[in-house]
């Protein structure tokens, strides 16, 4: 029974959705082959626009999914393996301590933001205090070795190379903290969405199921519960990145606050892998360090495809939470970077 | 009843359930993508040589994990789908579709004018130029600092061969163009531009995103580079179109 008790709490729908019927499935097959004449047919890649949105959004998929799969993969693998309990005692630590643990635990997970969401939304699932997954969820895209040698190689051999690598390890961590913080004690029931796919389908008329057909309902179910919302995010982050020009935002170079707000932006609307990101935030040679750190704290832990996992797996609460507290967190970090080095 | 007797009646219960077949069916469509990215080559259209991994590694995931849904697909609880359910499980699926029935195609001219040049961005960092022949990542790494522009003004006067995709403005003259690679280091969505100005190009003969092949004689000017085109012959996109730093 203990299995039933795991996967209940966090997943039962609300309410029993109507059914799809053959002539659904139908329609749906429809659409799919009505998409392959369009394209056949109405040739819109003949759109030099269009072309340049399939193929940002054909990129962003191809390499995040992967990530979403690992991270999925992580997630069901925590979900047979580890008993229920054995983060309690992660919760039992003093909060002071817990937090901090939590956001370097992230050293420990070299993967893309996309992979931090499900084993994070697993972690709380299984008892974790939300505080500390959320704070592990933002600081492991930012933390992890992969992402520092990258910011250590898109950065090297220039005088900021310390500033940049050191800032970010630092900065990222302590927003992810700041974040948590903010985030709270409040019950798991409260924050997560209920999955209209997967998790409840694991117990068999109150007989829980061997542990690899556990596995693979929990892979399957948080991959497709993940991936509808990387669809949606990759779709507005590829539109951002075919019409934005990076110019625009060069602008606001000069403006010390807006300056750092403006980047914080604008890596939010280029949805970039934090272990690329680097090398795009040096490009933006008119803003100081910290208005490039602030890019590439922030937008590793929001951008526009994450913030539709997040509004996917969180109650809106805490989605609009994260954010906002990210968001400011990031903010002042960086103002105080941009005094300290003057 | 034996264990064995319970397990058989057990697995007589079960049923197909429609969401968990369902969903066997979208992982199935997207390992087939993968695979299908894989074998075609059409990976590099989307990603740098240094991320290709994530192709095999996606596809073989993708695909136990498919297999693995679809063996779990009997249960004694068959769930039925949902209508919204179903419908967005073909809005998952719809990236396949759209991304297998597309023509093979790379980011070109349109997208030169939103993206940071490889000058600017230090994407290269300081590559050793050495003293073989010039590519043009070579190039494009020399601009990103002092020492690589002065080493690169050193080999002023040398021939080079370097193959690219026209970029032509309303005010380049007609008998230039901008010779243009982009280098990505992950995925398309990073991608930054290396380019140099070729002049002494047939005015009219070629047009924005023709593959070019051009050798001519290099002249580093500050941070502008040009190539004095001695010859400038079309050629067929090159299997992997984007430069790795």
């Amino acid at each position: 029974m203990r299995a039933a008790e795991e996967i209940r709490v966090p997943s039962l729908p609300a309410r029993a959705p109507r059914a799809a019927t053959g002539r659904t499935a139908l329609a749906v097959l429809a659409c799919l082959a009505g998409l392959v004449v369009l394209v056949r047919l109405g040739q819109p890649q003949r759109l030099a626009w269009a072309q340049a949105a399939f193929i940002i959004f054909g990129s962003i998929l191809i390499q995040a999914l992967p990530f979403v799969v690992i991270g999925a993969t992580t997630s069901a693998l925590i979900e047979v393996l580890v008993p229920l309990g054995t983060l309690e005692r992660l919760a039992r630590l003093p909060r002071p301590l817990r937090l901090p643990a939590a956001a370097l635990a992230g050293v420990a997970m070299p993967i893309c933001e996309c992979g931090s969401v499900p084993v994070a939304r697993r972690l709380v699932a299984k008892g974790l205090p939300p505080s500390a997954a959320i704070a592990f969820m933002l600081a492991a895209p930012v933390v992890n070795p992969v992402v520092i040698a990258s910011t250590a190689v898109a950065y090297r051999g220039r005088d900021v190379l310390w500033l940049i690598v050191g800032g970010r390890f630092l900065l990222g961590a302590l927003v992810a903290i700041a974040v948590g913080w903010t985030a709270g004690a409040a019950a798991p029931e409260s924050l997560l969405r209920p999955s209209p796919v997967g998790d409840h389908e694991a117990v068999e008329l109150g007989r829980p199921e061997p542990r690899w057909r556990r596995f693979f309902l929990h892979l399957g179910g948080d991959f497709l519960f993940m991936g509808r919302y990387l669809v949606l995010g990759a779709t507005l982050a590829a539109l951002v990145q075919t019409f934005l020009p990076a110019s625009w935002v060069s602008r606001l170079a000069s403006t010390p606050v807006l300056g750092i707000a403006a980047m914080m932006v604008l890596a939010a609307l280029l949805s970039l892998c934090s272990e690329s990101d680097a090398f795009v935030a040096a490009s933006f040679t008119p803003f100081g360090p910290a208005a490039q750190l602030a890019f590439l704290v922030f937008g590793p832990m929001v951008d526009l495809k994450l913030t539709a996992l997040y509004a996917g797996t969180f109650r809106s609460d805490l989605a609009r939470t994260i954010v906002i507290a990210a968001f400011a967190a990031t903010l002042v970090a960086a103002m105080w970077v941009q005094v300290a080095t003057g | 009843m034996t264990g064995v007797a319970r397990t058989l009646a057990r697995r007589a219960e079960r049923r197909p359930s429609p969401a968990r077949l369902a969903g066997a069916a979208v992982l199935g469509a997207w390992a087939g993508l993968f695979w299908w990215l894989l074998a075609s080559g059409r990976d590099a259209l989307y990603l740098s040589e240094r991320t290709r991994w994530v192709v095999p590694v996606g596809a073989s995931l993708l695909s136990l994990a498919a297999l693995g849904r679809f063996a779990t697909s009997r249960t004694t609880r068959p769930e039925a789908i949902g209508r919204r359910e179903a419908w967005i499980m073909g809005a998952v699926v719809a990236p396949v579709v759209l991304l297998a029935s597309l023509p093979p195609a790379t980011l070109g001219q349109f997208s030169a004018g939103t993206r940071s040049s490889v000058a600017s961005a230090g994407v290269l960092g300081s590559r050793e130029m050495g003293s073989g022949a010039l590519t043009l990542v070579d190039v494009a790494a020399a601009q990103t600092t002092p020492e690589g522009e002065r080493a690169l003004a050193a080999r002023a006067g040398e021939t080079v061969d370097l193959v690219g995709f026209v970029v032509r403005y309303p005010d380049t003259p007609a008998d230039e163009l901008l010779l243009t690679r982009y280098v990505v280091t992950c995925c398309v969505a990073d991608a930054t531009i290396a380019q140099v100005r070729v002049v002494n190009v047939t005015p009219g003969r070629f047009r924005p995103n023709d593959w070019v092949r051009v050798v001519g004689t290099i002249y580093p000017i500050g941070r502008e580079v040009i190539v004095d085109a001695r010859s400038v012959e079309p050629v067929e996109r090159p299997d992997r179109p984007y430069l790795t730093p």
